[in-house]
């Protein structure tokens, strides 16, 4: 009694339980052992096929290209331009009337008001030492001939108009940039 | 530097770094590309169905075990996408003219090696679509019956039954005498 093809089969793929039955039989039948051989030719010749080489690169496609990096819409960058425009005309145009305004602005020198916060907080610091060394009378806050600078509230206009300006020119760069 | 693990640019991939994932389709383009070729034995859909395959799974790198190799789980993903492939198609694909080459052999022996490659591609493109996956998993893939009969939804009574008739097909268009 032959093999069957189906535990030649399972023979060469590894999947039979009785191996040594089957060896045991292909040491006396000749005709068994040939069929045996045939299929190996085949599995080698299987075996034989060579890779063929890629000749486009799929990987490219999955790598992110700078085309494909999102743009901003046109009217994104219409509107950052005339933004930026309007903002420096009415820069050029509020100029003159800022610089009157600055002028009619009395603001101390930078020293000088530092020089009047360094005498406040040194007369804080000893009104508290008197406290310290005599709690019993009554604290009071000293006062001073020098009143802190106040500021019109028309003066707040400008620093609102330069950060306004760079706001929007680096709101625009940063549009360029990413658009590279 | 020693290059990032498979496991390492699947963890990054998922995380939407494409970078990562361009990487891992790098590393096994050719495999997969080789699968689709086998199977469809026609370079323009072979090289479409494998960046299908890429995408496919892409699309669900979210499920996969980063722990389990990726390379195998590939390959099966392309021959599944093949097989729904040849199964939706008419049977008479066009076959690849092209001839496969090893460029360390003497021209007399790459012009054999030629011929018989080529022999046998035609042989495997002439078995039926169920026939080509069982031969595509158990002798490039290495899966075992059991496995072959879990990717396909089989019963192992068929597995077995397709692989052995597609090997006595095989047999009679390789080795019939001239």
């Amino acid at each position: 009694m032959h093999l069957t093809d189906e535990r030649l089969n399972e023979y060469l793929d590894n999947e039979t339980a009785d191996k040594a039955g089957i060896e045991a039989h292909l040491h006396s039948c000749k005709k068994c052992a040939a069929r045996l051989s045939d299929l190996q030719s085949l599995f080698a010749d299987l075996d034989s096929l060579p890779d063929v080489e890629l000749s486009a690169n799929i990987a490219a496609r999955f790598s992110p290209r700078p085309s494909l990096i999102l743009q901003p819409p046109r009217w994104l960058t219409l509107t950052t331009t005339l933004q930026a425009a309007a903002a420096l005309t009415a820069l050029v145009v509020a100029a003159p009337f800022f610089s009157i305004m600055l002028s009619q602005i009395e603001t101390p020198s930078f020293t000088t008001l530092l020089l009047q916060l360094q005498t406040r907080w040194t007369m804080f610091l000893n009104a508290l030492s008197a406290l310290a060394a005599n709690p019993v009378e009554e604290f009071q806050l000293p006062i001073t001939d020098y009143p802190l600078p106040i500021a019109e509230l028309s003066a707040l206009f400008i620093p609102l108009a330069v950060v306004s300006i760079f706001w929007v020119l680096g709101n625009g760069w940063l549009l360029r940039n990413q658009n590279r | 530097m020693t290059a990032p693990a498979d496991r390492d640019l699947i963890l990054r991939a998922r995380r939407g770094e494409t970078e990562a994932y361009g990487e891992l389709v790098a590393r096994h383009q050719t495999n997969v590309f080789n699968v689709c070729y086998r199977m469809l034995h026609n370079r323009h859909d072979a090289e479409d169905l494998a960046q299908e395959a890429f995408i496919r799974a892409l699309d669900r790198l979210h499920t996969f075990d980063p722990e389990r190799e990726f390379g195998p789980w590939i390959r099966r993903v392309a021959t599944n996408l093949c097989l729904n492939h040849l199964e939706a198609q008419k049977p008479t694909a066009p076959l690849d003219e092209e001839r496969d080459e090893d460029k360390t052999q003497s021209p007399g022996e790459q012009a054999e090696v030629k011929e018989r490659s080529e022999q046998i591609r035609a042989a495997l493109a002439s078995l039926p679509p169920r026939y080509r996956v069982v031969v595509e998993l158990r002798h490039y893939q290495d899966l075992s019956y059991d496995e072959i009969a879990k990717e396909l939804s089989l019963p192992l009574s068929d597995v077995k039954s397709h692989l052995f008739r597609a090997r006595k097909l095989l047999a009679e268009k390789l080795h019939a005498p001239d």
